[in-house]
């Protein structure tokens, strides 16, 4: 196995003080890998997305011990932190959280001014990457002008355009037809056969079949933590999807439309 | 990297003022009017000050003034504090020391001025600005007065014997030919022996409008303010320019040894004696400085209460930004251009706006606004100063929120 990328001890996260005291995260040890695909499951209210927060280094108030590629994340300076989330984490939030007075091809690249890229880079590599995401016509489109999976796209897409070697997803499908949703999972997969960490916060037991770990939660603790293997989602997947043989098609379509939109993207 | 991020900063913020449009205009306007009052008062002081250094320097440069009180340090403290009113205290130098400093080396003639307050009256009363000089036949040829009619004052004449400005002739006799005619001050009858050439300069080093002045002799002002006189200024000339820095030093140590080692008078030379203009003058100033600093601070609140607007309806755009990446620093900085944005463009209008006025109020006096690039970089400097000082804690709190937080709130 590869090295660990996040290593959490017994991590606590507490809302509220005194009779209203409640931990979001009640005591989790969790040891994530280098390239693995997580999915994570739950009822509404387990603190899936408090340990995303946590995982992202937004949410920074935390008991016990959070290791990012050997680091003690609590020993980090914010000045680090924001440069870490710069660097290497991608954020994919379940409200699209589009900055709505920017148009698309600015939300883009976004993550790319506080990586200090000049301007005309910003928005040519948001513009190859709104390119894969079949976005590229809309790119001057206002947010509130966009349909909620156009809309998720493009939060997808500024997610992805820094490279990040972490990829946090909220939902990142919760807003999207199935159609949408696969063209998402299929780049999702693709980054995660690249060799990115991607963990994903899902209530959709059919994307788990990306995944190569799905772990459950329930309130506030890790419930179940099981590996899939290769084969198994090879053969089967265990939860049958709505009509295999169609969804199966729409995959190639999709993946050929992006390698065309790919090759134009690079010309231009 | 860092100047990219500047860069990005400045976009951002011309994007986001833009979306705002009404707003940031009206948040500029309320910087506008300070700098804008800053300016005129700047531009039209430099003007007046300009054209009695003119004056001066039309004298050749050998002209040192004595003048009552310890030195002001700057020209901005004769802005800020109203002048000490010569009416009301009393001056520091006397009769004796004008007779001192004329005995000093190299100086060629000395001219003590008093101004005397009283009814000046012949066929009609003359007007309350009316000034009384009381001096010595020296002043002429040191201030280089022009006389139109007659003559100056003469000590081989008769005591009781003046000589008025063009406009007091007018005023009191209806005439400028008043040669030979009487005229009472505080009672007593002197006789008009010359009238002065018109000058059309109310602001002048002397602090007089001798257009609108009698001139007496020394030995006759006395008499008319109860044997005593106060010494308001002394002219001194030098026979060259080369020997008048010498002169001033000498003049300096004389006039201390007078006064028991204390400095309470000024010798002025040069661009300096320009300085303090007139009373009223100074006090526009101050009141006009003060109502500029008032609407500045309120230009200033202006922006912070914007900004604070702005941080609270961007709160979300904040969280945003900082899963994205963005440090407290580049929240900070984003805000701060942004107020520095308004601020800097609120001071360049005002600066315009200002040089407008000061030509418009210049059309009703004597002189013209002055161009110089210290006023454009008083009016830069304070605006920076204003859009950091007020910018500063609504950037702060942008840079405090906390992500997640931000990210919950709604647009």
């Amino acid at each position: 196995m590869t090295e660990p990328v996040i290593v959490l001890k017994d991590l606590r996260k507490r809302f509220g003080i005194g009779d209203a005291e409640h931990y979001a995260i009640d005591g989790i040890d969790l040891t994530i890998h280098k390239g693995e695909f997580i999915a994570i499951m739950g009822p509404s209210g387990c603190g899936k997305t408090t340990l995303l927060n946590v995982l992202g280094l937004l949410d920074t108030k935390i008991e016990g011990d959070y290791e990012l590629e050997g680091h003690p994340v609590g020993s980090l300076s914010a000045r680090r932190q924001a440069s870490i989330r710069s660097n290497q984490i991608g954020f994919i939030f379940q409200s699209f959280n589009l900055v709505s007075r920017l148009n698309v091809v600015e939300n883009v690249a976004l993550p790319l001014v506080y990586k200090g890229v000049s301007n005309l880079n910003r928005l040519k590599q948001a513009s190859a990457i709104l390119n894969t995401f079949h976005l590229g016509e809309r790119e001057y489109y206002m947010p509130h002008q966009l349909s909620g999976g156009q809309t998720q796209r493009v939060a997808i897409a500024r997610a992805l355009v820094n490279n990040p070697s972490i990829i946090l997803a909220d939902e990142p499908t919760g807003n999207l037809d199935s159609h949408a949703s696969h063209i998402i999972m299929e780049e999702l997969s693709d980054l995660h056969q690249r060799g990115n960490t991607i963990i994903m916060v899902t209530h959709n037991p059919r994307l788990t079949t990306y995944a190569s770990r799905v772990i459950t939660m329930l309130d506030g603790k890790i419930d179940t933590d099981t590996a899939i293997q290769e084969e198994a989602k090879e053969s089967a997947p265990k939860i049958p999807l709505g009509q295999p043989a169609k969804v199966s098609k729409q995959d190639r379509q999709s993946k050929k439309r992006r390698k065309n939109k790919r090759g134009k993207g690079t010309r231009g | 990297m860092r100047l990219l991020l500047l860069t990005n900063h400045i976009q951002n913020a011309r994007q986001s003022l833009k979306s705002n449009r009404m707003r940031s205009v009206l948040t500029m306007v309320g910087i506008a009017i300070g700098v804008a009052s800053i300016t005129t008062i700047l531009t039209l002081g430099g003007g007046a000050s300009s054209i009695v250094s003119k004056q001066v320097d039309a004298l050749g440069g050998n002209i040192a003034v004595v003048r009552p009180g310890a030195a002001s340090d700057s020209s901005l403290q004769d802005l800020t504090k109203l002048s000490a009113s010569q009416h009301f205290a009393a001056s520091t130098l006397t009769e004796t020391d004008a007779k001192t400093v004329a005995n000093v080396a190299n100086v060629t003639a000395v001219a003590p001025m008093m101004i005397l307050t009283g009814a000046v009256k012949a066929d009609s009363t003359a007007p309350n600005t009316t000034s009384i000089i009381a001096t010595t036949p020296a002043l002429e040829d040191i201030i280089n007065l022009q006389i139109q009619d007659g003559q100056f004052l003469d000590p081989a004449l008769s005591e009781n014997t003046v000589v008025i400005g063009p406009q007091l002739s007018v005023d009191i006799f209806g005439t400028e030919s008043s040669i030979g005619k009487m005229l009472t001050i505080k009672g007593k009858e002197f006789t008009v022996i010359g009238v002065l050439k018109r000058q059309n300069d109310p602001i002048n080093y002397n602090n007089v409008d001798f257009d609108n002045s009698v001139i007496i002799n020394e030995n006759s002002g006395r008499t008319l303010n109860q044997g005593a006189l106060q010494v308001q200024q002394i002219n001194v000339k030098s026979d060259s320019v080369a020997h008048l820095n010498q002169v001033i030093i000498d003049i300096n140590k004389t006039l201390l040894k007078n006064h028991q080692g204390e400095a309470d008078f000024t010798v002025l030379s040069g661009d300096k004696i320009s300085q303090p203009t007139s009373n009223l003058f100074t006090a526009i100033a101050a009141t006009t400085t003060s109502i500029a600093a008032i609407s500045l601070l309120v230009g200033g609140i202006g922006i912070m209460n914007i900004m604070l607007v702005s941080v609270a309806e961007r709160t979300r755009e904040i969280g945003i930004r900082k899963a994205l990446g963005a440090s407290n620093g580049d929240i900070v900085a984003q805000f701060l251009i942004e107020s520095l944005a308004l601020s800097v463009g609120g001071g360049i209008g005002g600066y315009i706006i200002g040089y407008v006025l000061a030509f418009g109020i210049s059309s009703f006096l004597p002189f013209f606004p002055i161009f110089t690039w210290e006023i454009a970089a008083v009016a830069v400097i304070v605006s920076v100063f204003i859009g950091t000082l007020f910018g500063m804690y609504p950037a702060l709190r942008a840079a405090k929120k906390d992500p997640i937080n931000a990210l919950r709130q709604y647009d």
